[in-house]
């Protein structure tokens, strides 16, 4: 969830314009600035994509694009780590069920 | 191709990276600052994104603010959002091919000197159940709190070791979640005795450290001295973690076991220095467990065993933003005097006023390394069972099994079980890979150069196959 309140190590932001993505067909509430991952995390998303091997699922772990446990698809395009990449409206994101190669 | 040529090429923007820039570019060096997020400050200053905006600043979001204007008065070129994949030597004449990805860049750049602050990352820590959806680490958790305001989750486990863990907690509990429990891993605070005099004259700090502290007595969280997480469960994501408390030797003991219900666990169990390009390129590295591992040598103003290359901050060796700006510095200093900008007495003199101020930032961060444990020091927080390497998934008993057929390094390990060429390319699993070696052929030290750390290849970032073969054909690659 977000957090609205204001406090002294926190204190109150004002988010960008307000947009809407959809993850895996849902449509979701964002605000520019924010990453996929954090607007995913906002909104209950846990698991970003299940493992090959072991169908596990994964979600977010680093949060600083090192981990690349987060690797959704965006607008097409598979395998773009959600913690670096900002929301656009209209965005289209789906979480991966990857297979083994 | 036109080629886009600078003096200097400064990979990283925070703390480091914004200092080396601003000083070499003040001495009329011409310079470019790459980073990979929109804007700069790195993950110690965490600046809102563009987007947002605040009111009230923190004392530390000032500060950064404060070196942001100094960078924007200086002339710098700036590629942010932008990926480095690769740096090369120029053939047949000096300088380097700085390979980028992103939006707004070029493919290549060239530039004759480079300097590298790229930072640091949390430590991997391997235990039961690390795998799930819910177990983050503990800068991930002050990413999506601070630059994003969003709360990971409600009912949170911090767990590791450091003075990190604190502000994690105070910022989760000042955001609304219930912070359950906080385990600190080390308990022998008495190594910090001898140090207290030099902790009463860091000021700044002592005030930092109190405001979260009051903030995690007034919300009441348990601050558990030698206990750590030992395991991570629930159906698809966390919904409950095991803690127990540690012995003498770091092992977890099993009657002290207890279940605690979260949602949410924070692992922070230390940082990892970022080298993976300085060792790309070649840097001499050597390994230094209290400065988080993996280290490039460096000589007194931050240069590589490679003359024109210069590491600066955490990638340097665990030392803080502090440290780091001064390291980033004095390397500044290094490159304009190298280039002639600045004269070889005055030069000295800036080396002069920096020393001083570097001993006291190098104390500090040697007193941390002392007091608090490595995550080397938590393999058997791990199982067999557990997994070790995330993106090929291979498991302890996987490494264990490899070592008995003859591994006897990190780099065989890889070659018989996969760990490592994944999407990561190692970043996770090659310090737990590394103590796994040690740990069951009965080594007390692995030889980087001989097989203890895993070779690293270029593209350091993902990119499709097209924008390979493109700059392929620009770098004139043969094979």
């Amino acid at each position: 969830m977000r957090i609205e309140k204001s406090t002294s190590l926190l204190p109150e932001v004002k988010r960008g314009r307000k947009v809407q993505i959809t993850v895996d067909g849902k449509p979701i509430e964002a605000f520019e600035g924010e990453t996929v991952a954090a607007a995913m995390m906002a909104s209950g998303f846990r698991v970003f994509r299940t493992t090959a091997k072991d169908k596990m699922p994964r979600g977010m772990y680093c949060g600083m694009g090192i981990c690349f446990e987060c690797l959704v698809t965006i607008n097409g395009v598979k395998n773009v780590r959600a913690c670096l990449t900002p929301v656009t409206d209209g965005m289209t994101v789906v979480t991966q069920e990857e297979v083994a190669a | 191709m036109k080629e886009v040529r600078y003096e200097l090429a400064v990979v990283g923007g925070g703390p480091a990276g914004m200092e080396a820039a601003i000083t070499a570019a003040e001495a009329g060096v011409s310079t470019v600052l790459i980073d990979r997020y929109p804007q700069p400050g790195g993950q110690y200053y965490k600046e809102l994104p563009a987007e947002f905006s605040a009111r009230h600043r923190t004392k530390v979001e000032a500060e950064g603010d404060m070196l942001i204007r100094l960078l924007g008065g200086v002339e710098i070129t700036r590629y942010f959002g932008t990926l480095v994949w690769g740096i090369f030597p120029k053939e047949g004449e000096k300088g380097w091919l700085i390979a980028l990805t992103g939006n707004e860049s070029p493919r290549l750049i060239t530039a004759d000197s480079v300097i590298l602050a790229t930072g640091a990352y949390d430590l991997p820590m391997p235990f039961p159940g690390w795998t799930l959806p819910g177990v983050i680490s503990a800068g991930a958790a002050l990413i999506l709190v601070k630059t994003q305001r969003i709360l990971p989750g409600k009912r949170v486990l911090v767990t590791g070791s450091g003075p990190l863990l604190l502000s994690v907690a105070a910022h989760l509990i000042e955001g609304g979640a219930e912070v359950v429990e906080i385990c600190e891993a080390s308990r022998p605070f008495w190594k910090a005795i001898p140090y207290i005099p030099f902790i009463l004259g860091q000021t700044n700090r002592i005030e930092e450290g109190f405001k979260y502290l009051s903030t995690i007595l007034r919300a009441k969280a348990p601050y558990r001295i030698g206990w750590s997480v030992v395991e991570a469960r629930g159906n698809g994501k966390v919904e409950e973690a095991v803690i127990a408390r540690l012995d003498n030797r770091l092992n977890p003991v099993p009657s002290s076991r207890r279940t605690v219900k979260v949602d949410t666990i924070i692992s922070g169990y230390g940082l990892v220095p970022n080298n993976y390009l300085s060792r790309m390129m070649g840097c001499k590295h050597s390994y230094v467990g209290e400065k988080g591992g993996i280290i490039p040598e460096r000589d007194e103003t931050m240069q590589t065993s490679l003359p024109s290359v210069y590491v600066v901050g955490d990638a340097g060796g665990i030392g803080g933003a502090e440290l780091a700006r001064l390291e980033g510095r004095v390397a500044g200093v290094a490159v304009a005097s190298r280039l002639g900008r600045l004269g070889h007495s005055t030069a000295q003199w800036e080396y002069g006023k920096l020393r001083s101020l570097l001993r006291r930032q190098q104390r500090f961060a040697e007193m941390l390394g002392k007091v608090f444990v490595r995550g080397s020091d938590l393999f058997n927080l791990s199982t067999d069972e557990t997994t070790i390497c995330r993106c090929e998934e291979i498991t302890r008993r996987e490494i264990r099994a490899a070592i008995e057929m003859g591994a006897r390094s990190v780099t065989e390990v890889k070659m018989l079980t996969r760990t490592g060429m994944g999407n990561c390319q190692g970043r996770m699993c090659e310090h737990s890979v590394r103590n796994a070696v040690m740990a069951f052929t009965g080594q007390s030290y692995l030889d980087i150069d001989k097989g203890g750390a895993y070779s690293i290849r270029p593209p350091l970032e993902p990119m499709t196959v097209e924008e390979l073969a493109k700059a392929a054909q620009e770098l004139n690659f043969s094979e």
